[in-house]
């Protein structure tokens, strides 16, 4: 195997990520911080394994501590990976890979490297190496056995994340294939709520559940690293076993690629229902409208993500409807708790699914913005119609969200609802407002094809998220501090919030419509990946 | 338009990317109804000067008239006169063809029947009438017939095409030629960037060569070159255009012993 041509290539991906810092004289300060941070993160990380391993071993359960804390980095790497798409990064495509001089058998190694060398997969590593170095320190167990049983884990880890992410991808890519992924990941959201008060009330389902997830990797590698003789050999063989079958499915599906469903066809389809709706806005911005309409909506990370928005708001108001209070899972729905919850999470539910395109309207176009500045129109007729689009496609989800609370949210209120339909509102107008200004002041080249995965930009991120979570919990915040604020006695607040929501977005609205033009070259440059 | 009258009139154009000049005080008038090639080695600043010239760039200074009226990218009225086919070909890849030619031609203010009837017109003579694909799925070929249908839709009065005759196969090239002849014959106006220098010399009537940074080293007719006459520059005849553009842009020949 030519090992020093997987070297350069797994090399060449650390250049490309400091290269990118290149371009911007402050990214590259941003960088080393970046680094130093993850450095102490590390540090940190692996203290954290390690203290885990002191509670082990002073508790003298060490197995059941070692499956909770590697049973659950297990299932947090693979969720960081493919809901977020850390460490997912795919720098090299096979196809690309191609141009080198190398074999089939290297090119996916080489992918696999450059993929399991990704800075996310080290604090993983770092956790579990924590907990294992603290069991071997502080207790009296064979460190081969423990490092062995790490890094066989780490791998299945990687895999299975990489099998799931390729799933999920190939699922996503065809038509049908969002709305089944949303009941599956609808069933994976409610499973945990379902199952807690089940466990809770008997424990034998408990014990049963035990039984189960003693045949996963991280109780396998748990066993490896705490138990003697046959048993950590089981551990071991069992793990690898699960290693093996992660590597078998994942050539299998690398060797298959998606197949292409279309046949040839050469007849017209005109009067789509986006041209039709496209009409409301006349004849100048109809067309732009209906344009935007097909761009969001074909677009496979768009319709996952739109189809999950709905579950993904009813799960978090449902598992945060006891906020900060300690409530047993088992407890009884209270109506007024769910509704504070309820009203932190519908804040979002018209921006999670169009999220991506809001915060980057143009990323995604790629050299087709060059075709807005043709156009016989002012230049930010695009970049309104756009946002229009946006809000358009997020508002509908607004009135289901609405219905669905009437018969889940308790003994009916109007007060409540409308103090819902304003919150939902004034995320809208919020979050799709501060949306222009990334758009414009933070743009990133995006991949429009690829169903996985992070690729907005930090400011982005931070609308998405910080909006996200901030909606989440304020409620709760004030329902502590200030209770009167989101009593329905009150129900009034709400409405000048929705307002004041709209004067921003309004105002986001004139000002970066205005500011367009002359960031257009900046603009250009970054989303033909020009400049990063 | 008055063939006689300049279609389009670029007065001291310079184009600054921070401290690069990009392009360097250009001026050039192009005739309505002429053919004109705007030729110029890699990075001399052409298709700048085209993005300049259609409302993609601001210029940095120096004035741009198109059909006799001032060009800025503000100026709607004019692009509705005007047809580009960028470098970049400018495709939304989710769309259809006739998907992306409805669009384009609605916006540039053609009725729904009458965009209809041009697009399956359109997507038939340039043999794009496999409607299960989308443009992400066309060969370059065939994005680049997208492109060209893109920019006539509306039969504009003056066309820029950067590169318009790359990937596109004999016969494509043969009928865009044919095309844009007849375009030309309306009084319309042609404005083409190209590196076959063959083609723009065969199809063009006019030529402008540019280089680094943008600046023009010559403008003349070409049509002599078609009837075996010379072109005399410098004290020398140049028979064809490639000696020609060479010698202005400056031969370059470096031997490589292990090549």
């Amino acid at each position: 195997m030519n090992l020093n041509n997987v070297g350069l290539l797994v090399r060449l991906r650390y250049k490309l990520m400091w290269a990118k810092t290149r371009s911007r004289n402050g990214k590259i300060v941003l960088f080393v911080l970046g680094y130093l941070f993850l450095t102490l993160i590390l540090i940190l990380l692996a203290a954290g394994g390690l203290g885990a391993a002191v509670l082990a071993i002073r508790s003298g359960k060490a197995e059941i501590v070692a499956e909770a804390v590697l049973g659950a980095l297990y299932v947090q790497a693979v969720f960081a990976t493919v809901m977020l798409g850390f460490g997912m990064s795919a720098v090299f495509t096979d196809g690309e890979l191609r141009r080198y001089p190398l074999t089939l058998r290297e090119r996916r190694i080489t992918r696999h490297l450059i993929g399991i060398a990704d800075p996310f997969w080290f604090l993983i590593l770092a956790l579990e190496l924590g907990l294992g170095v603290g069991l071997c320190v502080l207790g009296d167990f064979h460190i081969a056995l423990v490092l062995v049983a790490i890094l066989l884990l780490f791998l299945s880890n990687y895999l299975l994340a990489r099998v799931v992410s390729l799933a999920i991808e190939r699922l996503a890519s065809r038509k049908s294939g969002s709305a089944l992924l949303m009941v599956l990941v609808m069933c994976l959201a409610f499973l945990p709520g379902l199952l807690a008060p089940a466990l809770a009330k008997n424990k034998a389902n408990l014990a049963e559940l035990l039984g189960v997830l003693r045949w996963t990797p991280p109780f396998g590698a748990a066993a490896a690293m705490t138990q003697p003789g046959m048993a950590a050999l089981s551990g071991l063989v069992l793990v690898g076993c699960w290693l093996l079958a992660f590597a078998a499915i994942l050539a299998y599906m690398e060797q298959r690629p998606p197949r292409t469903q279309a046949a040839q066809n050469s007849a017209l389809k005109w009067d789509s229902a986006f041209d039709q709706v496209g009409a409301f806005f006349g004849p100048r911005n109809g067309p732009l409208m209906a344009f935007w309409l097909r761009f969001y909506t074909r677009n496979n990370r768009f319709r996952a993500l739109y189809g999950l928005s709905l579950p993904l708001i009813a799960f978090l108001a449902f598992n945060f409807r006891n906020g900060f209070a300690r409530r047993s899972v088992s407890a009884p729905v209270d109506p007024n708790r769910l509704f504070i919850s309820a009203l932190g999470a519908i804040f979002t539910v018209s921006f999670f699914g169009i999220s991506r395109f809001a915060v980057n309207q143009y990323g995604y176009a790629g050299g087709a913005f060059r075709r807005f500045f043709l156009l016989p129109t002012d230049p930010a007729a695009s970049m309104r119609a756009g946002s229009y689009a946006s809000m358009l496609v997020g508002s509908v989800l607004i009135p289901v969200a609405l219905l669905l609370w009437i018969p889940f949210g308790g003994p009916f209120d109007a007060r409540k609802l409308a103090m819902l339909a304003c919150s939902a509102v004034t995320g809208l107008l919020l979050l799709n407002g501060a949306g222009l200004w990334v758009t414009l002041y933070n743009p990133r080249k995006g991949s429009y094809t690829a169903a996985m995965g992070n690729d907005m930009s930090l400011m982005g991120n931070i609308i998405v998220i910080v909006g996200m979570l901030g909606a989440l919990f304020t409620p709760q915040i004030l329902a502590r501090v200030l209770p009167a604020a989101v009593s329905p006695e009150n129900w009034w607040d709400m409405p000048p919030l929705a307002a004041a929501a709209f004067l921003f977005y309004v105002v986001s609205l004139r000002a970066t419509t205005t500011l367009f033009p002359s960031k257009r070259e900046a603009l250009l440059a970054v989303v033909e990946g020009r400049v990063k | 338009m008055n063939p006689h009258s300049d279609a389009i009139r670029v007065t001291n154009l310079m184009k600054k990317y921070g401290q690069t000049l990009a392009v360097e005080n250009l001026s050039l008038n192009v005739r309505a109804g002429s053919m004109f090639g705007f030729l110029g080695p890699n990075g001399s600043g052409k298709s700048t000067t085209i993005g300049c010239l259609t409302g993609l760039l601001d210029p940095s200074g120096g004035s741009v008239e198109i059909l006799g009226q001032s060009f800025t990218t503000e100026s709607a009225d004019l692009k509705r006169r005007m047809g580009v086919m960028p470098e970049t070909l400018g495709l939304f890849d989710p769309l259809y063809a006739h998907e992306f030619l409805g669009f384009v031609g609605r916006m540039f203010g053609l009725d729904e029947a009458v965009t209809r009837k041009r697009v399956t017109e359109l997507l038939a003579a340039l043999e794009l009438t496999d409607t299960s694909k989308t443009l992400s799925e066309y060969s370059t070929g065939m994005r680049k017939r997208v492109a060209f249908a893109a920019a006539v839709i509306h039969a504009p009065e003056v066309l820029f095409l950067d590169e318009p005759f790359e990937s596109i196969d004999p016969a494509g090239v043969a009928l865009m030629k044919q095309w844009l002849r007849r375009f030309t014959e309306q009084g319309r106006t042609v404005f083409i960037t190209s590196h076959v220098l063959e083609t723009v010399e065969r199809l063009c009537t006019e030529v402008a060569i540019v280089t680094k940074p943008g600046k023009l080293v010559w403008q003349g007719d070409i049509t002599v070159l078609a009837n075996e006459g010379a072109i005399q520059y410098d004290g020398r005849e140049f028979r064809a255009l490639e000696p020609l553009f060479l010698h202005l842009t400056g031969e370059r020949y470096t031997d490589l012993n292990w090549l």
